[in-house]
């Protein structure tokens, strides 16, 4: 439609419309992003270019979208990248209403062969996203959006509206369907800023900021003997989210991903991260213009949090979902309410230095004493120190027996203290700082440490690394098992285990990404392994994370479904490289188990290593 | 409103517990001390208290060696407003109403409105110092309490019976009052609490100088109980059984 002019009335409203709809939206992105900047800490920029390669690996490829929900990922990413079809067909529509279009119209013609078949595409796309918002309307997308309503029929029109005017058609009716499809693109603009489709600006740079460690939270700095104003001024910033996260809050698509895969709510639990961690703040920190909000999170769901990071690990967007730390450490530090149980394993933490208040330790003595001639500082951490299940002490017995095999030399510290897991995901940064204090103090000298423990590993290393410089190596036990059998410093032979599954620990897989080391080693002891459903990164957690092993009384069964899901996979053997799940899938496939049913043997992977040494 | 509160300091339910060379008390060189459980509760009703009618100074007294200081800090970050340490040189005492006289002697002058203990300590378990501690400061004395009333100048208050059985009772001030564990759920210290609990003032009396006579009771000797197991079988018919049974009862165990 070349011969088509604009009158300068025309010109003169598109203008005015333009103006209109442009100021609103970056108004409202605007205050938005002053709320942003209040935030606590900086927005990183180091790894640049592996934050870019996320951006095109989460935005572009669509692959967190597409992969927790296949379908209506898809569908998603359809209407996305013909949004990206569209960009200079948008840009030509309103050029040719100021001025004359950009394209030539050969051009025109040529890009309509890839934006027809597009607009098909984001007909269906967007149709099929409806349909299940509105029809199948799963639980996760919570009350109906009237929001998403009004979007879905404005894409429709946007498409339906670019199909008509590459038609044959009078020129009147081509310019009233000009006009349509204009005021659509402008409403647009008026409506993304103030609804959750403000994903479409803010995701991919929500992307490119998140943390690349899990979990990530401001590292709490007590000092007891310092200045009182810096204390008070330490305890207000508690109260406010980073940046980074409230960036976040703003990026949310409200998907309900996290609440899908979170265990605390699977279980049973009240806890709802969707909600509790990042909606629940969005109305105060507009209503308030501040980002002082945490003390916002509601208490109880926040102590119901295993801090498995399965939120955060899920979130299309790139969200740090998870921020029980955060309600926690306010909880703690600031109001002194803690439950009983937690006052009571802090106690012990204070006085002994231990989870259970022992005063001593049968096990560690019967192991040798770490000497500096020798390699590695076995960490045994306080679950097999003192017997959280005893049975656990034969895994660490046979994991003793392979580096005897392979002639590695290792020694238990004799004041080893706890590492300070639970107290740091409590919340009692204070007790956290005496127990790193003292153990830094006890690895001073130390090259390398290994632990079967994943707890014990992510504070050792990288927890301890937000406080200080960590001169030693911390590796899992699974670890250095993979590497022995991969160098042939030991060999293991085909055993007999039935079918063999793998249990991936969340503070393992999610937080310290390892996930191949276990199953190199279960793979060279079993000819029947088979994964579950959920493994890997996207493993479900046993429930003891979060010091929750402690937790007298729990609401819902998060204890209890993994523990079904290892029954329902029919294998025989349920291998786990953590002494937590190790214990919570004992507890678990004990009742589960149907009767007559033979129960599912709980393993670490030093013991099948161990059984099976050539 | 001005509350004292009695906390004891003993060894923590998972501590070692080795007895010392006399056999006279144990030693506590690897032994870990915590607030008495049942004290906490006392010491966050009086918290309670002094919260819910808005004013009134809570003291946290405390009698032992140097390291209950300890438990009195843990007490102050909690919010209580100071603190008296009787202080006493080992060994510690274990009379019951040698500790309650020495107790009287330092708040009999502070003109306390109410002291609260908990019922019990979880060491010796006697549950009797503040039953004592009331009779010799002439105050109403009440155990056990599961609800606290402040009612203008009186006191009243819900006592836990036997067999689900409960009693209310009300008294003038001031009283001593023992605290039933878990009536209320017991803070923790905060931050804030911690810090400002070093510039609170903890007063100390020397134990010695206070009362130290009469001794009502004393510990001879310190030694873990020795359990045996017996087993006869009683041949013959029921006659013999019975005849033999009840001359065991009758002459060896000697309960009829």
């Amino acid at each position: 439609m070349d011969s088509i002019t604009f009158s300068f009335i025309e010109k003169l409203v598109l203008a005015g419309l333009t103006l209109a709809a442009l100021s609103s939206f970056s108004y409202e992105v605007y205050r938005r992003m002053v709320i942003v900047l209040q935030g606590t800490g900086t927005l990183p920029l180091d790894r640049f270019s592996e934050r870019l390669i996320r951006v095109f690996r989460e935005v572009i490829l669509h692959e967190k979208v597409i992969r927790e929900r296949p379908w209506p990922g898809i569908m998603h990413a359809l209407v996305f990248w013909g949004f990206l079809v569209f960009g200079i067909i948008t840009l030509d529509h309103f050029s040719m209403g100021f001025y004359k279009p950009i394209l030539s119209h050969s051009a025109h013609t040529t890009y309509s062969y890839i934006v027809i078949p597009f607009s098909i595409l984001v007909i269906f796309g967007i149709l099929s996203l409806t349909y299940r918002r509105f029809i199948t309307r799963p639980k996760a997308l919570g009350k109906i959006s009237i929001t998403s309503g009004v979007v879905a029929l404005f894409i429709v029109i946007l498409m339906v509206t670019y199909l008509i005017g590459e038609m044959n058609i009078s020129p009147l009716l081509w310019k009233v369907n000009w006009w349509i499809h204009s005021i659509v693109i402008l409403a647009f603009l008026f409506l993304i800023p103030r609804s959750k489709h403000l994903h479409l600006v803010l995701g991919p740079f929500n992307i490119f900021f998140k943390p690349f460690d899990q979990p990530e939270h401001t590292p709490v700095h007590i000092d007891l003997e310092g200045d009182e104003d810096e204390l008070d001024a330490m305890l207000t910033d508690l109260t406010k989210l980073t940046q980074n996260q409230a960036l976040d809050i703003f990026s949310c698509v409200e998907c309900g991903r996290c609440t899908d895969v979170c265990p605390a709510n699977r279980g049973g639990g009240i806890l709802d991260p969707k909600n509790h961690f990042i909606l629940d703040l969005r109305q105060p920190i507009l209503n308030n213009k501040d980002v002082a909000v945490l003390d916002q999170i509601n208490v109880e769901a926040g102590w119901e949090c295993t801090t498995c990071q399965a939120c955060t690990e899920v979130c299309p967007v790139g969200n740090h979902v998870e921020k029980s730390d955060e309600i926690r450490r306010l909880e703690v530090l600031v109001e002194g309410r803690v439950p009983q149980e937690y006052q009571k394993l802090f106690t012990n933490l204070q006085e002994t230095g231990n989870t259970e208040g022992a005063s001593s330790s049968d096990f560690a003595d019967s192991l040798p004493v770490f000497t500096p001639d020798m390699e590695y500082v076995l960490w045994l951490g306080c679950f097999a120190r003192h017997g959280l299940d005893p049975n656990f002490n034969r895994s660490v017995e046979n994991f003793t027996k392979i580096l005897d095999t392979a002639g590695i030399s290792y020694g238990v510290l004799e004041q080893e203290h706890c590492s300070g897991d639970p107290a740091n995901r409590l919340g009692d940064k204070l007790t956290y700082t005496m127990l790193r204090e003292h153990n830094m103090e006890q690895l001073a000298e130390t090259k390398k440490v290994v632990t079967l423990c994943p707890h014990c590993a992510v504070n050792l290393g990288k927890e301890y690394e937000k406080y200080d410089t960590v001169n030693y190596t911390v590796e899992h036990h699974t670890q250095v098992v993979g590497r022995l059998i991969e160098e042939g410093k030991i060999k293991v032979q085909m055993g007999e285990n039935g079918k063999v599954t793998y249990h991936d620990p969340c503070n393992l897989s999610r937080m310290l990404d390892i996930v191949e080391e276990p199953r190199t080693a279960i793979r060279s002891a079993s000819t029947s392994f088979q994964e579950m459903e959920e493994n890997g990164r996207n493993t479900l957690c046993c429930g003891a994370g979060g010091a929750l092993w402690w937790k007298k009384e729990t609401k819902g069964r998060t204890h209890l479904v993994r523990a079904e899901q290892v029954i329902e996979s029919g294998a025989d053997t349920v291998v786990t490289g953590c002494n937590f799940c190790y214990g919570m899938m004992k507890q678990g496939l004990g009742p589960m188990t149907p009767e007559g049913k033979e129960e599912v043997v709980v393993k670490d992977v030093a013991d099948i290593i161990a059984e099976n040494l050539a | 409103m001005k509350i004292a509160v009695l906390v004891k300091q003993v060894p923590g339910s998972e501590s070692v517990l080795p007895i010392n060379e006399g056999q006279s008390w144990i030693n506590e060189d690897p032994v870990t001390f915590v607030m008495n459980p049942p004290d906490n509760f006392a010491l966050e009703e009086a918290l309670l208290i002094k919260e819910r009618k808005g004013e009134g100074e809570v003291v946290v007294v405390s009698m032992g060696p140097n390291r209950v200081q300890k438990v009195i800090r843990e007490g102050l970050a909690k919010g209580g407003d100071r603190g008296i340490h009787i202080e006493e040189d080992e060994p510690i005492e274990t009379d019951p109403l040698l500790i309650a006289k020495r107790f009287a002697a330092v708040l009999k002058d502070e003109n306390f409105d109410l002291v609260l203990t908990g019922l019990q300590s979880d060491d010796t378990g006697m549950g009797q110092t503040g039953v004592l501690l009331g009779e010799i400061l002439g105050m109403p004395t009440a155990t056990l309490a599961i609800e606290t009333d402040i009612q203008g100048e009186s006191i009243r208050l819900k006592r836990e019976l036997e067999s689900g059985w409960f009693q209310w009772v009300q008294f003038p001030l001031p009283a001593s009052v023992s605290i039933q564990s878990g009536l209320n759920t017991p803070r923790y210290p905060s931050l804030k609490g911690i810090m400002g609990a070093k510039k609170k003032e903890i007063k100390t009396v020397l134990g010695s100088e206070l009362d130290a006579s009469s001794r009502s009771q004393s510990i001879d000797k310190v030694f873990v109980s020795q359990t045996s197991k017996q087993t006869e079988v009683i041949d013959g018919d029921v006659d013999v059984a019975v005849q033999r049974i009840a001359e065991i009862l009758r002459s060896e165990i000697k309960v009829v």
